[in-house]
């Protein structure tokens, strides 16, 4: 069994003493693209870190060409042929795309031949099938022209195995085109390229082998033609998929909670205009790169709009920082808690706290520890958060309950608006429930509700009513009960321009 | 609840030790450490436990001390004001000055107070409005005050302030304390009430800790870097009156190259340079573990630069200790990996 | 046409274009303030002086580019001028050229041990510079034992160092110092700009964890980046003393903070990653230009050097800030125009 280029055997990896692996194998062929797919905790990006050197298995065999190798760091692994580029693409902001590209290509000599090196390039971004312009400094590039220079990096290493971490994540749908066909020009040369995504549809389309992953393990690797969307989502979750699609009833109100009109931020998204009731849950639906962050952090006034109004309980606001925002009843639960939710090393009291220090105040400036002890444990209680104490560091606990406690910060404002930006993303299925849960309980006590979702089957199942958006636009809005994955999809992608507004 | 909540203890236990234990132990290294200089101090000599000496000890480097708790905040926050010592300077000049223009020593006293709180609300201008990072500003400031300072008082020496004046510096005040210490010890009690114990305080772990994530929760990030670099002005300009006082003289180069002698201070107290982590209480202990080591060094005539290069190589040692063997065991494999792929 | 500048040159040559221009302004205006200010008198000292402060601020400036800092340049060149002038006052026949080959070798050894500490070690370079600028420093003083370098025991070759010129015309004088920082300058431009090892040292200052992602070896160029500033720490230490002759234990104090204000001057960024050595000179020469220009200005004291000095930093690096943010706004926008563009050509061809 020799037509793999890079085989994996019974790799298992343990962490302190949980598994991140267990036994598993997988086998690259070249001129492959083999999907892998599997939620969040599934292993994946262990694997991934194996493959290219991070991480050295605990236990289980790495064979390249039938030849059996240690993987000593990212450097070794280039070297024998094996690269990766991730979602958040690693590129040097202040040199320029060619130098990006050949950085760290040492067969090249020690001088540096700036002309060769901006012809040779020109020649692998041709390639690729793109324009960029090699001279220019790479700080200046989109998230997909920065892919762009890291999948011409790992060409000019003479690449054999190319992993693809979420690589359409962050891309528009234009992009995620020229990304698919990036990736089959490499399949064409004899690379294998490995394609991890969670748009299972995008797998079904590239991907000639899936592997689908669960809980650390191997569950199956099938030919592209044996699989269904289905059948994989079953795989992944252990269950069928159809019971994501619970829906409860409606809370709406006739109150008018949020009220935008025509706003518009330049760069970023232009003439959105919705309502939000009181106790409706209201969700904007898009593929990454719709702009719809912007949208919400315009109405939290990190990023003011430029033209426009925002209309709170029919009174028109003109918000322009979040502090502001935050008085006039408004919450905005970032979908980045490490850069912009959570104080990491700081405490769960102390974070739980963090929007709402002034309840806990003395006349003097001092803080209740005592009262801001009690809140912190109360909402360790109501949202179920798993942690020994609340004085321990939030930095400590797994994503979910990294996102409850989030959730406590914000529901401790008790806002009468509430905006989620990806509640659910990069959490467990159990953690998920228990937060569609708190949303619903939002909406049934009055709050108006915006969710910002890129997980169709979330949005289906909570939304009254669905806000769609495409890079930068508002393409329509649809009834909830009404709609479907597949007229959501249509009017993201951009397939249908004639949406009728609800 | 109860057999889930000790099932769960067990899981997450170890993660949680990390770094709470690591900020004790940290502290009770200081203090055993202190402990140590101590011990060998009083057996060095017999003058070292008199209450002479002790107060003496304190008013060598008083002024350096008072500006170290402010700048622990600061550097708490996530910034550094290395204009500090220039800010002494041009205090003290602008003192010596204004008395040499005739100016009511009394009265010249809130004047060079809000000269200090200016200089500080002017590196605040800079960092929170224009975005620079702190430590290109105050590096700029470090040179502007200074020269200031040399501008006011030229290549002169001003003495003969009013007698009541140096006797505030160098007597003392309640008891055998002088103004200086008294001043010390009610603004540590002032700051560990702020830093540690008041709204503002948090807000300065948390800005330190993650900027975004302080202004995404309604904190006035520009509000609190204007306070505590205007905050640091004054302190330093009362800490340049402190030091007119105590010696009775002023001249252009007032508290010279006192900046890196006062964040070595606080670093040696275990605050992150990073921001975010730290207390007064570490910074407390450092102070008293430097004082204390200068004494000790003193006593047996080791010269002030000899005693700064062990200062120097204690600050080093306390940053490398706790990650010696992490960090040499990286080393180790990177070095002995890169050794079996050639 | 601005416009047009504005998209062919990078921001780092516009900001060496813009501090040249600077430098051109501030000459022609204290020209207009000072009587007889065109003289070659006023070349030759400034030439003169800024030898020492570009041949350190060079070595800062690798160090800076690597997202690091060295503190403790001042300490090395104390260090190095009291020891090298301590061995050609013991063994006056030295070779010129080995006493210079010592003040660099001292200069690298010092800089080893601060690059140990940052580079594997892992210690933040603010932490280990500080630690080391006052550890040094004590080496010094103990090694000295109270005592001082004097001119009168030095060679004379050395003391005649400083005047020595490579070439005149007229009274202008190429200084052998002035020549030898120039060349400093430019060698280590030609490796940073042409040399892969060199481009390595923007990478890793760009971006630390892309250039470990990218296979770099970020710890061997950090190491080398402290190394080779703690060099030319030593070269500038015995710059100094042959400027000065004189040696005492407080030589090169506070060298630290200026040789990194002429780097943050000459738009070097302090975060690592951009600017050129290039930069870092034309700093430093503006620097000393307007410190030896006021000394000169009828209208203000010399007193005011220091102050006017601090002040144009501030501002400097305050308009610096300004104009790139505008730049980059101005770009992005006419990159999305182009983009616009494309896209709208995409859809017609489709």
């Amino acid at each position: 069994m020799s037509d793999a280029i890079l085989e994996l055997l019974g790799i298992s990896k343990f962490f302190a003493m949980t598994a991140a692996l267990s036994d598993v194998s997988i086998a690259l062929r070249p001129g492959e693209i083999h999907g892998i797919v599997g939620e969040n905790g599934a292993g994946k990006s262990t694997l991934i870190k194996i493959m290219t050197g991070v991480h050295q298995p605990t236990s289980g065999q790495i064979r390249i060409d039938d030849v059996p190798v240690q993987l000593k760091g990212t450097r070794d692994a280039q070297e024998r042929g094996i690269a990766a580029i991730y979602q958040e693409p690693m590129v040097f902001p202040d040199l320029d795309v060619a130098e990006n590209i050949f950085i760290s290509h040492n067969k090249l000599g020690e001088v540096v031949r700036w002309r060769e090196m901006y012809a040779e390039a020109d020649r692998l971004i041709a390639r690729l099938g793109v324009s960029l312009e090699v001279d220019r400094a790479a700080s200046g590039l989109t998230l997909a022209g920065q892919q762009t220079v890291e999948i011409a990096r790992a060409l000019a290493l003479d690449v054999k195995v190319l992993i693809m971490d979420e690589p359409t994540a962050s891309l528009s749908a234009h992009e995620v085109d020229q990304l698919l066909r990036i990736a089959r020009a490499l399949k064409a040369e004899g690379v294998a390229v490995v394609y991890i995504s969670h748009r299972l549809e995008e797998v079904v389309e590239i991907a000639d082998r899936v592997t689908v992953l669960r809980d650390g393990q191997h569950v199956s690797t099938r030919d592209i033609g044996d699989v269904t969307t289905e059948r994989m989502i079953a795989e992944m979750v252990g269950r069928d998929a159809g019971e994501f699609f619970a829906r409860e009833k409606s809370h709406a109100t006739d109150k008018v909670a949020l009220s935008i009109e025509g706003l518009t931020v330049d760069g970023a998204f232009a003439d959105v205009t919705f309502d939000v009731h009181a106790g409706e849950v209201v969700c904007l639906a898009g593929l990454v790169g719709a702009r719809r962050t912007d949208v919400a952090l315009s109405i939290f006034g990190v990023v003011p709009a430029e033209s426009g109004t925002i209309a709170i309980n029919g009174k028109a606001v003109a918000i322009t920082n979040p502090k502001q925002a935050m008085e006039l009843g408004i919450a905005y639960v970032s979908e980045d808690r490490r850069k912009l939710g959570l104080a990491m090393p700081m405490s769960i009291v102390a974070n739980t706290t963090l929007a709402t220090l002034e309840q806990f105040l003395s006349r003097s400036g001092l803080v209740n520890r005592r009262r801001e002890r009690d809140v912190a444990e109360s909402f360790r209680r109501r949202l179920n958060i798993r942690t020994p104490n609340v004085n321990t560091s939030v930095g400590t606990l797994s994503g979910g309950n990294q996102q409850k406690v989030m959730l406590s910060k914000w529901l401790n404002a008790e806002p009468s608006i509430m905006i989620f930006d990806e509640p659910t993303r990069g959490i467990d299925v159990g953690a998920k429930a228990e937060v569609h849960e708190i949303i619903h309980e939002l909406a049934a006590s009055g709050v108006a509700v915006l969710v910002i979702s890129s997980d169709l089957p979330e949005v289906l199942s909570l939304a009254d009513r669905i806000i769609v958006m495409r890079e930068g636009r508002q393409m329509g809005i649809y009834d909830g009960a009404e709609a479907t994955q597949e007229n959501v999809m249509q009017l993201a992608t951009g397939q249908e321009l004639t949406a009728e507004p609800a | 609840m109860s057999v889930d909540a000790s099932d769960l203890l067990a899981k997450s236990a170890p993660g949680r030790s990390s770094w709470t234990a690591a900020l004790i132990s940290w502290e009770g290294l200081l203090l055993a450490v202190l402990i140590a200089i101590i011990a060998v101090n009083a057996n060095l000599s017999d003058a070292y436990l008199t209450v002479t000496n002790q107060i003496n000890l304190f008013q060598l480097s008083i002024e350096k001390i008072i500006v170290a708790l402010i700048m622990t905040l600061i550097i708490i926050n996530g910034e550094i004001d290395l204009s500090v010592a220039s800010m002494m300077g041009l205090a003290a000049c602008a003192f010596g000055w204004l008395f040499q223009a005739g100016f009511p020593t009394v009265a010249a006293i809130p004047v060079v107070l809000l000269v200090g709180a200016a200089g500080g609300y002017l590196n605040a201008f800079f960092i929170t409005r224009m975005g620079l990072p702190s430590l290109v500003v105050t590096l700029a400031t470090l040179i502007g005050f200074r020269g200031l300072a040399r501008v006011l008082v030229e290549d002169r020496g001003i003495t003969d302030f009013p007698a009541w004046f140096d006797n505030l510096g160098q007597q003392g005040l309640v008891g055998p304390l002088p103004l200086a210490m008294i001043i010390f010890v009610v603004l540590l009690a002032f700051f560990i009430v702020v830093l540690h114990f008041s709204g503002f305080g948090r807000q300065v772990f948390v800005i330190g800790n993650n900027k975004d994530v302080a202004a995404y929760s309604g904190v006035d990030v520009a509000r609190v870097k204007a306070i505590l670099f205007t905050a640091s002005g004054l302190i330093s300009a009362l800490a340049g009156l402190l030091y007119a006082a105590r010696v009775g003289a002023v001249r252009g180069d007032v508290a010279l190259g006192f900046e890196l002698d006062i964040i070595t201070i606080v670093l040696l107290g275990g605050i992150s340079i990073f921001g975010g982590r730290g207390s007064l209480y570490g910074a407390l202990l450092s102070i008293l573990i430097v004082l204390n080591l200068r004494n000790g060094m003193a006593l047996v005539n080791v010269t002030g630069h000899i005693q700064t290069g062990v200062v120097g190589i204690l600050l080093i040692v306390s940053v490398l200790a706790p990650n010696m063997r992490e960090s040499l065991g990286a080393a180790w494999s990177n070095w002995r990996g890169r050794r079996g792929s050639r | 046409m601005a416009a047009a500048v504005l998209d062919r040159f990078s921001p780092q040559a516009l900001r060496v274009l813009a501090l040249f221009v600077v430098l051109v302004l501030i000459v022609l205006f204290f020209g207009s303030q000072i009587d007889n200010y065109y003289s070659a008198r006023l070349f030759n000292r400034v030439s003169t002086s800024v030898a020492i402060m570009a041949i350190l601020a060079t070595g800062q400036a690798l160090v800076v580019l690597t997202r690091n800092i060295d503190l403790s340049v001042g300490s090395i060149v104390g260090f190095t001028a009291f020891a090298v002038g301590d061995v050609l006052s013991t063994y006056p026949g030295l070779h010129p050229l080995l006493a210079v080959a010592l003040a660099v070798a001292i200069g690298a050894g010092f800089g080893a041990f601060n690059g140990v500490l940052v580079a594997y070690a892992r210690i933040p370079a603010i932490i280990v510079t500080l630690g080391t600028l006052a550890l040094f420093r004590s080496l010094l003083v103990e090694y000295s034992d109270a005592k001082s370098i004097i001119t009168a025991n030095l060679p004379e070759w050395i003391l005649q160092l400083p005047r020595a010129n490579i070439v005149s015309f007229g009274d202008l004088d190429i200084r052998i110092t002035f020549f030898a920082a120039v060349i400093v300058v430019i060698t280590v431009h030609l490796a940073l700009t042409w040399l892969r090892t060199g481009r390595k040292f923007y990478a890793v200052g760009s971006n630390p964890e892309a250039a470990v992602m990218a296979g770099i070896n970020s710890t061997r160029i950090v190491f080398l980046a402290f190394v080779l500033c703690g060099a030319f720490a030593g070269l500038a230490g015995f710059f100094f003393l042959a400027r000065f002759g004189n040696i005492t234990v407080v030589a090169g104090l506070g060298f630290e903070l200026k040789s990194v204000a002429a780097v943050v001057v000459g738009g070097i960024n302090i975060f690592g990653g951009s600017g050129t050595v290039l930069g870092a000179l034309l700093g430093a020469i503006l620097v000393d230009l307007i410190d030896t220009s006021l000394v000169r200005w009828p209208l203000v004291s010399e007193f005011w050097r220091e102050a006017v000095l601090g002040f144009l930093i501030l501002g400097a690096v305050a308009i610096d800030a300004v104009l790139m943010r505008r730049l980059l706004a101005l770009r992005h926008a006419r990159m999305k125009d182009r983009r616009d563009k494309s896209v709208a050509q995409d859809g017609a061809t489709a």
